[in-house]
């Protein structure tokens, strides 16, 4: 995986295109160009940090439906809207499907490399997070049934004694079952399995949606 | 005419040879006939005409003159009455005709030593100098003659309404005083209606300068001059003919026999009507007729004679001309010659005027409805002109910060590149050091050339936005719809693209010209394509369609925008076409209604109709531009190839 950011430019104006590239090359980007939604939804993305500067006016499908496919594919690629005329009603849109930034032409390239600045900073944010979440994933995966039925009780706020009492165990099992749970997940103390427990549910929540 | 009379004389004798018994000549009658002026004088002409005409054939005449004017004193007295005593010592006068007054008292005072015995017949004297050389003897008789100065003058006036001045001349002569002192004794008569004014024995030069510079308002009389203030001698009648050419008024003068040298007229005795007169006298002498027995007429009455050319050429009165006046030089009117054509021809003529006029009229009523018309047209392109841009505002802005952002993007790199500007990653010190490296001036050279590019379309999209907007007058040129139609599609495009409609040209021929305003018929095609989007606004977007099509017909060339909208309301498919009638929720209801004005003013037809497969379609028929043949081939196989 290349740290140099990838910053796909989709504009049909040839010669905006080429111009958008050339400066963000310039800048020290990697770039890649397409001139429209579809040439865009044919190209595999890499697993690259990154952002989408869109047009909002192309032939075919919109700016603002390649948006909304890319939400619906659960791609977390930024996009910040670049247009020639846009209308408020299509701004709003735009930024209420999450967009960074809409831009419009002619654009400054301080406020250009500023909204791709914040674009890819949010993808650094949502990489981690996602890097975050998988090693939270996995690491609750390595729990044994029993050890996931201690951190069930645990979160839910039980005394070991109560827990021991629902599963039908001895205590002490549970107090040895608590502690290797606690290693595995990598947690130090009772506030911070709950929070681990947060994001867990956020996570499988995020999960069941995407199903 | 001298000649004639010998030929006649000749010819008389002749034909009384073979019946008469050998006649001497002394008892052939014999009348002589003495002129007290100069014999060119045309008064003495037509006067011997008068007689020429009346006295019996075989009478012998003979004619004399004394040229008073000229000669006088007692020594020519004495010349003259010797000469005649001496020609006609051995064949006397029977009958003497005096011929004026110098002639008549040289007559008086010479006739005991001359013709004793013979009666005397005067003639052309007026009675007032007749009442101062009376009495005469019993043999002396005669017919006086008046010049009305006082009823020309009357009537002059009444000629030319608008003269304040009376300008009378006359010359330095003893008649020509005479004149002088008869008219200053009765113009003031006149005095109320029009000041008199003397121009009495002047230089000729000088006169005809003074006449020259008169005013206006003043009308001329005069009887002529025999003699004017330099001494130099004149016929009367040229005296006054000269005036009359040279006077920038008319001038009236009271003798016929200035007709035809520029005098407008006057009353006159006739001078041949004078010498048949005296004429009749003399035969009647000469058969015997005692010369106190003769019926003569106290004065021979004056006609009023006028000259046709100068009455137009000043512009008198034609009303006030007495139905008595001898009109002279008027050809005899086409009226006259041939009155039924002439009613047939003027009432033919009238009604033609009539017809002229009328279509005058109306063309003029249909000038001042087509200049409201066209201010109103202009008004309404003004309008469509502003609705339109502001229907495509977006697409404009887009078209034209497209190509300022791609210049802003190529300056950006460009900077970038040559490391003067530093942004995140940008050009180290080392890579500009290596400067110059080929292939970032490759690119450079590559982004200078798409930064005039950009310039150069940026400026298209701003002057074919003058071009829609700024346009004060319509012109008419050859237009080809195809290519405007084209035009027409690169305004629209973005437009289209911005409310997702598939625009469709689809011309089934390769040119359809018509002669008309090129911004006009873009605005027509803009207003129908803008007009079907519209319709389109709330149908799915795969069926959002508009095709714009071309084509031609007999003598007309058709554009039609198909829409699949919703369709009309079949009760508003006329109404489509009023101002401020509209369907749509913001819309003005212009746009329709400005079509309809641009497609009149190319004297087209717009309309509406739905089509069976749902949406409407707009039609327009413009007047097609004359084709030939070979290009009309050419625009059937091509519709062939189409369906």
């Amino acid at each position: 995986m290349s740290d140099v950011a990838l910053i796909h430019v989709v504009d049909d104006d040839e010669s905006q295109r080429v111009a958008l590239l050339r400066l963000l090359g310039a800048a020290g980007f990697e770039t890649r160009g397409y001139g429209s939604t579809g040439e865009f939804l044919l190209q595999p993305l890499p697993d690259q940090p990154g952002c989408l500067l869109l047009d909002m006016h192309l032939p075919g499908p919109s700016g603002l439906e390649l948006q909304a496919a890319l939400q619906r594919q659960g791609s977390g690629l930024p996009v910040v809207f670049l247009t020639g005329y846009g209308d408020v009603a299509s701004s709003v849109r735009a930024m209420k499907a999450g967009a960074v930034d809409f831009l419009s032409k002619p654009i400054e390239r301080d406020a250009l490399l500023d909204a791709i600045g914040r674009a890819l900073a949010r993808d650094r944010a949502l990489r981690a997070a996602g890097r975050e979440a998988a090693d939270l994933r996995s690491r609750f995966a390595a729990l044994t049934p029993r050890e996931r039925e201690v951190f069930e009780g645990v979160v839910a706020g039980k005394l070991n004694k109560q827990i021991a009492e629902g599963l039908g165990i001895a205590e002490r099992t549970v107090k040895l079952q608590r502690a290797q749970m606690m290693r595995k997940l990598g947690a130090g103390s009772a506030a911070e399995l709950g929070a681990l427990a947060e994001r867990l549910k956020g996570l499988s929540s995020h999960h069941s949606s995407e199903d | 005419m001298r000649c004639a009379r010998a030929l006649l004389g000749l010819l008389g004798c002749a034909l009384l040879l073979p019946s008469a018994s050998p006649a001497t000549a002394a008892e052939e009658p014999h009348v002589l006939v003495l002129f007290g002026y100069q014999r060119a004088l045309p008064a003495t002409i037509k006067v011997e005409q008068g007689l020429d005409e009346t006295i019996a054939a075989g009478t012998e005449v003979s004619v004399e003159f004394l040229d008073s004017a000229r000669f006088s004193g007692e020594s020519y007295v004495r010349s003259v009455t010797r000469f005649l005593s001496e020609k006609y010592s051995r064949r006397s006068p029977q009958v003497i005709v005096a011929g004026g007054e110098d002639a008549l008292t040289f007559l008086l005072a010479h006739r005991e030593g001359l013709f004793p015995h013979a009666p005397i017949i005067h003639l052309g004297i007026r009675p007032s100098v007749l009442a101062s050389l009376a009495p005469f003897p019993a043999d002396v008789v005669g017919i006086p003659i008046e010049f009305d100065a006082m009823r020309t003058i009357d009537l002059a006036l009444r000629l030319s309404p608008r003269a304040k001045r009376l300008v009378l001349v006359t010359g330095a002569a003893p008649w020509d005083r005479a004149w002088e002192a008869r008219l200053r004794a009765e113009v003031p008569r006149f005095a109320a209606r029009v000041t008199p004014e003397f121009l009495a024995g002047l230089p000729t030069d000088e006169l005809l300068e003074r006449l020259r510079a008169l005013d206006r308002d003043s009308i001329v009389f005069t009887p002529g001059y025999f003699r004017d203030g330099n001494g130099e001698s004149f016929i009367p009648l040229a005296a006054g003919a000269a005036m009359a050419q040279s006077a920038s008024v008319p001038v009236f003068a009271p003798s016929d026999t200035t007709m035809g040298t520029g005098i407008v007229g006057g009353y006159c005795p006739s001078y041949v009507a004078m010498g048949r007169e005296v004429g009749r006298a003399v035969n009647a002498l000469l058969d015997g007729v005692a010369a106190e027995a003769l019926e003569l007429p106290a004065v021979l009455p004056t006609t009023l004679n006028l000259d046709w050319n100068q009455v137009r050429r000043w512009r008198l009165d034609q009303d006030q001309i007495p139905d008595h006046a001898v009109i002279h030089f008027r050809e005899p009117g086409f009226l006259e010659a041939h009155r039924r054509e002439a009613i047939l021809l003027t009432v033919v003529m009238l009604l033609q005027s009539g017809l002229i006029v009328w279509l005058l009229v109306e063309r003029r009523r249909r000038r001042v409805a087509e200049q409201a018309e066209q201010k109103q047209r202009f008004a309404l392109i003004h309008a469509s002109r502003v609705s339109v841009a502001g229907e495509l505002t977006g697409s404009i802005a887009h078209e034209i910060n497209q190509p300022l952002g791609a210049i802003l993007s190529n300056t950006d790199a460009a900077e970038l590149i040559l490391g003067a500007g530093a942004g995140p990653g940008a050009a180290t010190d080392t890579e500009a050091e290596s400067w110059p490296d080929p292939a970032r001036h490759r690119e450079l050279r590559a982004i200078l050339a798409d930064i005039r590019r950009d310039d150069l379309r940026a400026s298209e999209v701003i002057r074919r936005l003058r071009a829609l907007l700024g346009k004060q007058r319509t012109e008419s040129k050859p237009l080809d719809l195809v290519e405007v139609a084209g035009e027409v599609f690169a305004l629209l495009r973005v437009e289209a693209r911005r409310r997702a409609v598939t625009l469709s040209l689809s011309p089934a021929v390769p040119r359809a010209m018509i002669l008309g305003d090129r911004v006009q018929v873009q605005q027509i095609m803009i207003i129908l394509t803008i007009n079907a989007m519209d319709a389109m606004a709330n149908v799915a977007t795969d069926r959002r369609i508009a095709v714009l099509a071309i084509e031609e017909r007999a003598r007309h060339v058709r554009i039609s925008v198909t829409d699949h909208g919703t369709g009309i309301a079949p009760e508003h498919l006329e109404q489509v076409f009023e101002s401020f009638f509209s369907t749509k929720q913001d819309g003005m209801g212009l746009g329709l209604a400005i079509a309809r004005t641009l497609v009149n003013a190319h004297h087209g037809r717009i309309w509406a109709e739905n089509v069976a497969a749902g949406g409407a379609r707009f039609q327009v028929e413009l007047p097609a531009l004359g084709r030939t043949k070979r290009n009309r081939k050419v625009s059937i196989n091509t519709r062939h190839r189409h369906e």
